[in-house]
């Protein structure tokens, strides 16, 4: 337990002008000095009220608890990153746990997205460098398929052409070519297929 | 001249840190063209900070819990100051802010360059168009899409939505004018053909959830296979 160091326990006091500028004060001290006297008021102030931001947020106990525990944690290892002339300690404070909060959930939901809170809002600004880069794979263009197109049979070419290029239904196609919708339905289906082949081994 | 900003909503959501992924990435993206819309991304950011963690009232009493984990707190030693020296010796600040394609460069917004290393080699699409996709780690389809003079995507609609943030240059789908900075949020109502007579062409940035449906002419050939496309 930390000895001679009062707790601000009664929050509701201060006013927001000036508890921005007593803040700003204590966040300079804790930057230049390691203050720990400095830190506890600003925990005092924050920390119950980012409990309840987070409970709203999160709508869990443990989670918020921890997204408090983080937010602090970083303001106290990176006050010297707080410029009062960019925002007040609210805003600097809100934007940590924002950012905690988005990472948090990003793995609670087992996101696939790589996308993390430091691209959207570079507060802390300390990225380490993404590995993972892959290859990628070719892709098909709409010139190949063309190329794929020419390579099928002429009886399923034109089916194909009549399809998607004149719009016409298989019954229309089937009238005018006089043949069976049937031979229709299975020249278009394995028309279909071939060229989903073709990609594929174009892959 | 910026005409299209993402809804006063969508910029509320990015604030609070409840839009989606996805979207946060392209409202972040326009902010770092749009002063506009960083001004009020700011504002909005300082209100709300301002109502929930200092006018907040908090009623409950002050929870014990809480001496312990200030107390393990200060423990904690002080970051590696300053961070930039970090961020040099790491060789982050190497990373390119920029994409070269047929020799022209293109300077992307900051929330982009991240994605750099991640975009795949240019493609030609039909004609005029020339397409990198961009691995996002999941199913959603992202691409820089870039347009020469002339340069146009067939008529499509949109199963999912389509953004889309106009990096360099300008384009016009039939019902609007884009310019560089333009952000556009569509979805599976609207029908359109993006394609650009600038000069220069146009380079946009886009994210699909789902394939898109092409409506007209040969290309309707490719709804079949536009799940193949966009991996």
């Amino acid at each position: 337990m930390l000895v001679g160091i009062p707790l601000e326990h009664e929050n509701s006091a201060v006013e927001p002008k000036e508890c921005a500028v007593e803040m700003s004060d204590y966040l300079v001290k804790v930057a230049q000095d390691r203050c720990k006297a400095s830190f506890a008021r600003v925990f005092g102030f924050f920390a119950p009220r980012l409990r309840s931001y987070a409970l709203k947020q999160l709508g869990n106990e443990a989670l918020a608890m921890e997204l408090v525990q983080d937010t602090m944690s970083n303001v106290w290892q990176k006050a010297h990153l707080f410029n009062a002339e960019k925002g007040s300690p609210s805003t600097w404070i809100f934007t940590i746990a924002r950012n905690i909060r988005f990472d948090m959930l990003r793995k609670v939901q087992n996101r696939k997205e790589d996308i993390c809170a430091d691209d959207l809002w570079p507060v802390l600004c300390e990225q380490t460098p993404d590995a993972n880069e892959k290859a990628l794979d070719d892709q098909v263009t709409l010139e190949q398929i063309g190329h794929l197109f020419e390579d099928l049979p002429e009886k399923q070419k034109v089916v194909l052409e009549a399809i998607y290029i004149d719009g016409k239904s298989q019954q229309e196609i089937a009238d005018e070519l006089d043949i069976p919708l049937g031979t229709v339905k299975s020249r278009t289906r394995l028309a279909l297929q071939r060229l989903k082949g073709m990609i594929s081994d174009y892959d | 001249m910026i005409k299209f900003h993402p809804t006063p909503d969508l910029i509320e959501q990015f604030v609070t840190g409840t839009l989606a992924p996805a979207e946060s990435l392209m409202v972040s993206a326009h902010c770092d063209m749009c002063k506009y819309c960083q001004e009020l991304v700011d504002e909005k950011t300082a209100e709300f900070a301002m109502d929930h963690l200092e006018l907040e009232n908090v009623v409950e009493s002050y929870d014990p819990q809480f001496d312990l984990m200030l107390a393990n707190i200060t423990q904690q030693p002080a970051a590696e100051a300053p961070d930039v020296s970090l961020r040099k010796s790491s060789g982050i600040d190497a990373q390119s802010t920029s994409i070269e394609l047929d020799g022209k460069t293109f300077e992307l917004p900051k929330t982009l360059h991240r994605l750099i290393q991640k975009k795949g080699n240019w493609s030609s699409l039909v004609g005029k168009l020339w397409q990198a996709p961009v691995d996002m780690g999941y199913d959603g389809v992202a691409n820089f899409i870039y347009m020469e003079k002339g340069g146009s995507v067939p008529e499509h609609t949109h199963r999912g939505s389509e953004m889309t943030l106009v990096i360099n240059g300008e384009f016009s789908d039939g019902m609007n004018d884009y310019d560089s900075g333009d952000f556009i949020y569509l979805n599976g109502e609207h029908t359109h053909a993006p394609a650009s007579e600038a000069a220069e062409g146009c380079l946009v940035f886009s994210i699909v959830d789902q394939p898109l449906h092409f409506t007209s002419g040969i290309a309707r050939l490719l709804n079949p296979f536009s799940h193949l496309f966009f991996r």
